[in-house]
């Protein structure tokens, strides 16, 4: 049985009846659990974790000039990620990453607590509208930007020709441009958790808020909030973790001027030639992500809904 | 789990629909795609080469004249060639086209294969003059294939005449300029800009070069090496640096780009037909070659990316306008255990 959630609390009909139908499907689970976990062990082993104990021993060696490296154990990489230069990166990612989760939380919010009074057939219609654009490769609708946001593009012209700007808007080849795109591109990852948090909310609750007077804003800081922390966290992990390492949304909407912790391993790998340093930085970027994973848990998170949304 | 019995039962029956028909048409074009007994191919040829060089047309004529089906991947920059051929199996690739530079750094190496010159018929199509080039002293290794330059290119209608890189710091030009991604092209560009050699490795040479590019930095707009030329012709920039084809085909869309080769001098990348060492495909691989050195073959690529062929009567230009090109223009050296300066350098520059 999956452990309780702490803080998204719920007890519902609903959620009750979702138990007794989880325990039972279990059961018969329980028999021929290995037949159906097995591919997935198997393929988490091969394509997870195989690779990453490789960058991990990579990560140590030392690197000739050419792309390729000797075995000669070294920590020089890891001094090398802490690097003047690098520092600049992380703290431009980290803004990145943190303004993009800020905008996804402040237009998740509004739309899930909206989405949750609709009935459940346009509920489970929009959810599935959110999920639409997951058909068509994201590298594709990152181009598809370029239509929209540059100098000549359907934007500027069309606030040109109603004379609602005199000279085109820079909207992409700088920082707003990344912005935009990373949004675009992580958007349903925060709004998934987040309408799966805030439609557990008890109804109950928001009633006797509202009772005692509590305003739209009240019960949102009192009511909503507290009981959706974990799935906003959830979602801020989805959205942050990723917008620091999109590097082709940055390459391809912020003109390839600005570096992000993704062109920087990029770059190791394919201009630079030094995979040692690039294996060290993307296990610093996944302590990175541990970490926060690890606070998560902290404030209450389950671990089963990450990625669940 | 609880995400998905939140669906009410008609949903998951639509659902279920949906993803019967994407897996049945899934299905149906695997089936369609996977070639059939009789007309596969015996031969493959694996090729690796610069994005937007051979048109799809020439592969296709190719394939079906020889019955060889060729596998193309492609790469934007000689470091990424170099990144992906010292990553993968030895035999992953039979042909690639890296610049002079780094067919020195491959021969270097122990990366690339010798080419038996007397199994390419259409050798003689080619002009003396692009033989024997300092990087391969004998074509031991490399046949030529196509020249770019790297040039400027403006929009006259816009901008008042740019004769050179300096030109390229006035006012107007802000946020106005796109150069390409490519380290050792930009660089060098940089360093001739400063006055140096565009193979100097020297730190007053290198501290020069990132002096300029701080003050060539605000009309940057944008670094591209795959499709400069769309920046040109929807108008996003009114210069750029870019290869020669690419500025070529940016002018034949708008007639007010013009294409100039800077004061301070500019870089000369001579692609070449090289063999990796272990590939195994090495008669298709001769095979390709020789139908690339083809004069009407020749013809028809820089019809399509007007590159300068080195064929003798695929003349694109006439002879004393090449030999200008080639004698104010500087191929890109291989600096050695240098290019560690190089790739700390070009670091700054993002």
């Amino acid at each position: 049985m999956r452990k309780k959630h702490k803080l998204a609390s719920s007890s519902s009909p609903e959620v009750d009846e979702q138990k007794g139908r989880t325990s039972s499907s279990r059961s018969v689970f329980d028999g021929h659990k290995l037949v159906f976990t097995l591919p997935v062990i198997i393929y988490a082993f091969l394509l997870i974790l195989a690779p990453l104990v490789y960058i991990l021993f990579l990560s140590f060696l030392t690197a000739d000039n050419y792309g390729g490296y000797s075995y000669d154990f070294t920590l020089q990489n890891y001094a090398e990620v802490f690097d003047g230069t690098n520092l600049g990166i992380f703290l431009k990612s980290a803004g990145i990453g943190l303004l993009t989760t800020a905008i996804c939380l402040l237009i998740s919010y509004p739309f899930a607590i909206f989405l949750r009074d609709k009935p459940l057939k346009t509920q489970n219609l929009i959810i599935k509208l959110v999920m639409v654009p997951f058909l068509t490769n994201s590298l594709i609708r990152t181009y598809g930007w370029i239509t929209l946001l540059r100098k000549n593009g359907v934007i500027n012209t069309s606030l040109l020709f109603f004379g609602i700007i005199k000279s085109p808007l820079p909207l992409m080849y700088n920082y707003l441009g990344i912005i935009i795109g990373m949004v675009y591109t992580l958007l349903p990852f925060m709004i998934l958790p987040v309408y799966s948090a805030v439609s557990k909310v008890d109804q109950n609750l928001l009633d006797a808020a509202e009772d005692l007077g509590a305003g739209k804003l009240r019960k949102f800081k009192e009511v909503y909030l507290p009981l959706t922390l974990a799935g906003a966290f959830n979602g801020s992990l989805m959205v942050f973790i990723p917008a620091i390492g999109y590097f082709f949304i940055a390459d391809i909407l912020g003109g390839g001027k600005a570096m992000i912790i993704g062109n920087l391993i990029k770059n190791q790998f394919l201009t630079a030639r030094n995979w040692p340093l690039g294996a060290a930085l993307s296990i610093f970027l996944l302590v990175i992500t541990f970490g926060l994973v690890k606070l998560y848990e902290k404030i209450g998170g389950d671990l089963d809904e990450l990625g669940a949304g | 789990m609880s995400e998905l019995s939140r669906f009410s039962k008609p949903a998951k029956a639509s659902l279920l629909v949906v993803f019967l028909l994407v897996l049945a048409v899934s299905l149906i074009a695997l089936v369609k795609n996977r070639p059939s007994r009789e007309d596969s191919p015996k031969l493959t040829l694996n090729v690796l080469n610069w994005t937007s060089y051979i048109p799809d047309e020439i592969i296709a004529d190719f394939e079906s004249e020889y019955g060889i089906k060729v596998n193309y991947g492609t790469y934007s920059s000689n470091e990424e060639l170099l990144a992906k051929v010292n990553s993968s199996a030895l035999g992953t690739y039979d042909l690639i086209f890296p610049s002079d530079y780094m067919v020195d750094l491959m021969i270097s190496r122990d990366l690339l294969a010798p080419l038996d010159l007397s199994r390419l018929q259409n050798l003689d199509n080619l002009n003396p003059k692009f033989l024997a080039q300092e990087y391969d002293e004998d074509n031991t290794y490399s046949v030529p294939f196509l020249l770019a330059t790297s040039v400027i290119i403006y929009d006259e209608s816009k901008l008042a005449p740019i004769r050179s890189y300096k030109d390229l710091l006035r006012p107007e030009l802000e946020n106005n300029l796109v150069i390409l991604d490519d380290q050792r092209i930009t660089l060098g560009a940089m360093l001739q800009a400063s006055g140096s050699s565009m193979n100097a490795t020297s730190s007053a040479a290198l501290s020069g070069a990132l002096n300029f590019y701080e003050k060539l930095r605000p009309s940057i707009k944008a670094f591209d090496s795959d499709s400069p030329k769309t920046f040109l012709i929807t108008g996003e920039t009114d210069a750029g640096i870019i290869w020669n084809a690419e500025a070529t085909l940016a002018a034949a869309e708008r007639d007010s780009l013009k294409i100039v080769y800077p004061a301070e001098g500019f870089a000369l990348s001579m692609d070449n037909y090289c063999l990796v060492k272990g590939g195994k495909n090495t008669d298709a691989a001769y095979l390709f070659i020789d139908y690339l050195l083809r004069d009407d073959v020749s013809q028809a690529i820089v019809d399509e990316y007007p590159y300068i062929s080195p064929n003798l009567s695929v003349a694109s230009l006439p002879d004393s306008e090449l030999d200008e090109i080639l004698s104010r223009g500087t191929y890109v050296k291989n600096v050695g255990a240098d290019i560690k300066k190089l790739d700390k350098l070009w670091a700054k520059f993002k």
